[in-house]
């Protein structure tokens, strides 16, 4: 049955007809007892919805919409290792890269956590060797700095987690330098490179595929820059200076990269799902090996709790579901992730990657047109800065936006620094502020309804507040596997495949026909007349170098 | 004279035995359960030159006593050796002391304990009632300590109290047969100047190391370079010997807190960088060996020589052996040790690393091994007997970190030969 002629689905319809105009003050004024109703726990984490647009009725129907969808049977196919990704036929279990030591999961007769296990030992030892100042490089001194090499999930994911861990930074990383390089431009690479000293530097080339041209490309820039620099023979180079993390181990072999330098990954793991593997050497460089276990630990108690939990109590499930409810029955086209934690400054541009890649599509898992929709564009940026940029359009603009505030309750509080503890405060007093004006308008300070237009807020936007004890290890990894559930679950509503990206596969073949004309100058004209006019202004453009 | 002497380190046990040898009572505080001197020295004090005999002696004669401090605070005369990071501890016991004392007092401090310490203690004391601090600078070295204690060649005292010097210059005046140069000025200055002599040795050290590593990159020998240099009277010959840096206790000690000092008060990041540099130059040798190995020691064995920080010492306090064993352990390759003092020291470091041996005969170390690291100069290695190192050693490569080896002659007999800067 097709999603929008399931029972649940015309309810939810009928309900947003009667119930659709519901406005939050009136929400809000008519039960006292409003955040504790809409709002859930998983650990120290809390996340309160009651400043959706929602009623008991609706996640009612909510929920009876995720059964018809046999979300729960979808989730235990995701966790179990059946082929989830149905067009790469093949399974999606990042799940698996947290579970515990000790537990077991068959994959093709293979127990892979023993595979994990292994890897995340391996990362242990190199994280060790070089916490203590004894991976060295061809000179023999030792390295003291860090370039992760990769793009998209190999970039995004680390980037974030490392600069959101950055206070819980091991003893040993306090002597690193850590920098990522995503661009195919090559102008961090250059810029970074400028100002790095060969001999302690250490490349981490991330690449699943090991075929990601951005990456390579900026790999062999650094290689050239260590030869020039080193004299030393490129097998020292590749044994010193380079770690490999990829599920295809004979390209990184024909690359250079030798046996001991090579970390695995599976075909099974998904780019944007894969910071929990490999991929997160950088955030184990910068946070240790134990606290990198502590956020395993916290991912794990989310999956628990998403595998096991009834769906009127289960975190990611309902933060989905009221995605589909502000989407599909309020015609809600826009997301703003608002982190109030500089350390989060990157969780935006992670979301926007796991929410947009996965959802981003308009043909069911069997290949059906979607007459409905899907993924919102989703975007956002540090909350109290924002406050000083799109704002504006969250309060008065026309287009209506759902929100997702995340914060701390705690901070600085061991620092013994009085301004700092000022300043969470007031970071604070930022975040409720907004979500408040944001629900109420300007009624919240008295409604002055003689208050000239252009001084008047127009309310009703709805949003959640996911608020984290504390921002640890621990609560980090909760975090981002309440996210990547909740990506999960609106895929299985929605009926698509959120573990495959085909839609920027094109753009890379487009690319290789175009170099030619590029280089040769020769061709032009074989494209479309936009097309073909630019690559005339280039080519001109260059003939001046010539 | 009766004095009480506070600390237990080198400086007090020589201070303490030399001052017995000429006759003064010495009430050593110590509160430990061991009441044989010799033991309750430790093992790197022990194997001090002399010292051992010297202090057994003067327990027998009964000029060297253990006291508590009850009654080591009712004496008038009290030296303070104590270690740099202990000022809190030299504060209690003036404290009390001072607590203690009805008349005059004479409290010598000759521990580094940085610049306007002596004016601290003088702080808690009575004036009126005669009761001084003064500042001694000790000159003692490991290995030296004894003879820099009876034969200096000058004298720094800070004293701003007339009885007080004469004294102290009564105390001393048994040691003052060679004596050039006797300077006494305010006990501020006298701590400033001796912190600028250990900056100022540092310094050259960090220097002729640099130009060392310089050198070797010209490809220039820094051991023409250097006697050029030291044939300048302006610059003299001392502290210009290139090699793996320095390390011992309280030298590095007081030029952390002379480079802290120059860094919170001047911003001045100079003493600082010798520092880190020194620490760098400490590794200089398993860089060699690195270099040569084309960057992979796995499963190899290297023999080490000379563990101590100088020779004359068994002591291991910062000693540049420690960096280049645990670097090449970290390869997960065989260190083989020998050192005429320090093994005690290394066994009770390393006793469970598999890839550390602990070996007592200097040519047994080198057996199989793929390079053989030079550390520490002691005498018993400038002459080895070379043919049969050759025949011992698996590869006949020698890193050598004191420069104790003439280049022409190792190569001719067929070794492998790293000097620093050269």
């Amino acid at each position: 049955m097709a999603l929008t002629d399931k029972p649940g689905w015309q309810e939810l319809r009928k309900h947003a007809a009667a119930n659709g105009k519901l406005h939050l003050s009136e929400l809000l004024a008519d039960d006292d007892k409003r955040h504790k109703t809409f709002s859930l726990r998983q650990g120290n984490l809390l996340f309160d919805f009651s400043k959706q647009r929602v009623n008991r009725k609706t996640i009612e129907l909510l929920c009876r919409l995720a059964r018809e969808c046999d979300l729960k049977s979808s989730i235990d196919k995701l966790f179990s290792g059946d082929a989830v990704n149905s067009s790469e036929n093949r399974p999606a279990l990042h799940t698996a890269l947290r579970s515990p030591k000790d537990s077991k999961l068959s994959l093709n007769g293979i127990n892979i956590v023993d595979g994990i296990q292994e890897t995340l030992e391996r990362m242990e030892q190199i994280v060790e060797r070089i916490h203590s100042g004894q991976w060295r490089g061809f000179s023999g001194m030792p390295i003291d700095t860090i370039v992760n090499i990769g793009v998209g999930g190999s970039d995004l994911g680390p980037y974030m987690a490392a600069k959101a861990l950055s206070d819980d930074r091991a003893a040993g990383a306090r002597r690193l330098r850590m920098f990522f390089v995503s661009t195919m431009d090559g102008s961090q690479i250059a810029y970074r490179l400028d100002s790095l000293n060969p001999a302690t530097t250490l490349f981490i080339i991330s690449s699943k595929s090991f075929t990601t041209i951005d990456t390579l490309s900026n790999a062999n820039t650094a290689l050239q820059w260590l030869r020039q620099a080193s004299g030393a023979e490129d097998e020292v180079l590749y044994r010193r200076h380079f770690i490999g993390i990829s599920a295809d181990a004979d390209r990184m072999a024909a690359w250079g990269i030798p046996p001991n330098s090579r970390l695995e990954l599976w075909d099974w793991i998904g780019g944007r799902y894969s910071m929990w593997s490999a991929i997160g050497l950088p955030i184990a460089l910068e946070i240790g090996m134990h606290q990198f276990r502590r956020m395993l630990a916290g991912a794990h108690a989310m999956d628990r709790h998403f595998r096991s939990e009834r769906f009127e109590k289960n975190l990611p499930v309902i933060l989905a579901m009221i995605g589909i409810w502000n989407i599909n029955f309020l015609d809600i086209r826009a997301h703003a992730i608002l982190p109030y934690d500089g350390r989060l400054s990157h969780l935006p541009s992670y979301l926007e990657q796991l929410e947009m890649e996965s959802n981003g599509k308009n043909v069911t898992r069997d290949g059906e047109a979607i007459d409905y929709n899907t993924c919102p564009i989703l975007w956002g940026e540090i909350g109290p800065n924002a406050q000083h940029a799109f704002y504006q359009l969250l309060h008065q603009g026309t287009e209506s936006v759902m929100c997702d505030f995340v914060v701390a309750a705690r901070r600085y509080q061991d620092s013994g620094n009085a301004e700092l503890q000022e300043q969470h405060r007031l970071t604070l007093a930022n975040c409720l502020a907004q979500s408040r004006i944001l629900a109420l308008g300007d009624s919240v300070i008295g409604g002055d309804e003689k208050a000239p237009f252009f001084k008047r807020y127009r309310s009703n936007q709805p949003s959640s507040t996911i608020l984290l004890d504390q921002l640890t290890p621990y609560s980090f990894g909760q975090l981002i596997a309440l996210y990547e559930h909740k990506v999960f679950t609106q895929s299985v509503i929605w009926n698509i495949n959120p573990f495959d990206q085909w839609g920027v596969e094109l753009g890379k073949q487009m690319a290789t026909t175009l170099i030619e004309p590029l280089t040769q100058q020769q061709d032009v004209g074989q494209f479309d007349p936009s097309t073909n006019g630019l690559l005339e202004w280039i080519l001109k453009q260059q003939e001046r170098d010539s | 004279m009766k004095i009480a002497i506070w600390g237990s380190e080198l400086t007090a046990w020589a201070t303490a035995g030399a001052l017995a040898r000429t006759g003064n009572d010495i009430y050593f505080v110590s509160h430990s359960q061991i009441k044989d001197p010799i033991t309750l020295m430790g093992s790197s004090i022990r194997n001090e030159p002399w010292l051992r005999d010297l202090i057994g002696d003067e327990f027998e004669q009964r000029r060297m006593r253990f006291a508590q401090t009850r009654t080591a605070i009712g004496i008038q005369t009290h030296i303070l050796s104590m270690n740099p990071s202990e000022f809190e501890a030299a504060c209690d016991i003036v404290r009390k002391i001072a607590a203690k004392a009805e008349g005059p007092l004479l409290i010598i401090n000759q521990s580094h304990f940085g610049v306007g310490a002596s004016d601290k203690l003088q702080a808690l004391l009575n004036r009126r009632k005669k009761q001084i601090v003064v500042y001694f600078a000790e000159n003692i070295s490991e290995g030296e300590a004894l003879d820099r204690i009876r034969n200096p060649k000058s004298m720094i005292i800070g004293c701003d109290d007339k009885a007080a010097k004469l004294t102290i210059e009564a105390l001393f005046r048994p040691f003052s047969t060679q004596l050039e140069n006797l300077f006494v000025m305010s006990p501020k200055e006298a701590e400033f100047t001796k912190l600028s002599i250990i900056g100022m040795l540092a310094l050259r050290i960090g220097y002729i190391n640099e130009l060392a590593n310089l050198g070797e990159q010209l490809g220039v020998d820094i051991d023409v370079i250097r006697r050029g240099m030291g044939a300048d009277p302006r610059i003299g010959r001392h502290h210009l010997a290139p090699g793996c840096g320095f390390g011992g206790n309280t030298f590095p000690q007081t030029l952390d807190s002379l480079a802290q000092l120059l860094s919170e008060q001047n911003e001045s990041t100079l003493m600082r960088t010798v520092l880190l540099e020194n620490e760098k130059q400490k590794e200089l040798p398993f860089r060699k060996l690195w270099q040569h190995y084309k960057a992979d020691l796995h499963d190899r064995k290297i023999a080490v020589w000379g563990a101590s920080f100088k020779p004359g010492s068994a002591s291991l306090d910062s000693a540049p052996s420690l960096k280049v064993i645990d670097a090449i352990v970290a390869q997960q390759a065989e260190v083989r040790i020998h050192d005429p003092e320090a093994l005690e020291n290394v066994h009770h470091l390393y006793h469970d690393n598999p890839y550390v041996k602990i070996i007592s005969g200097k040519y047994d170390a080198l057996k199989n091994v793929d390079a053989l690291v030079l550390l520490t100069e002691w005498p018993e290695y400038w002459s080895p007997d070379f043919e049969l190192m050759l025949k011992q050693m698996k590869t006949p490569v020698i890193v050598d970190g004191r420069n104790v080896y003439q280049r022409e002659q190792i190569e001719s007999l067929g070794f492998a030969y790293y000097g620093i800067g050269r």
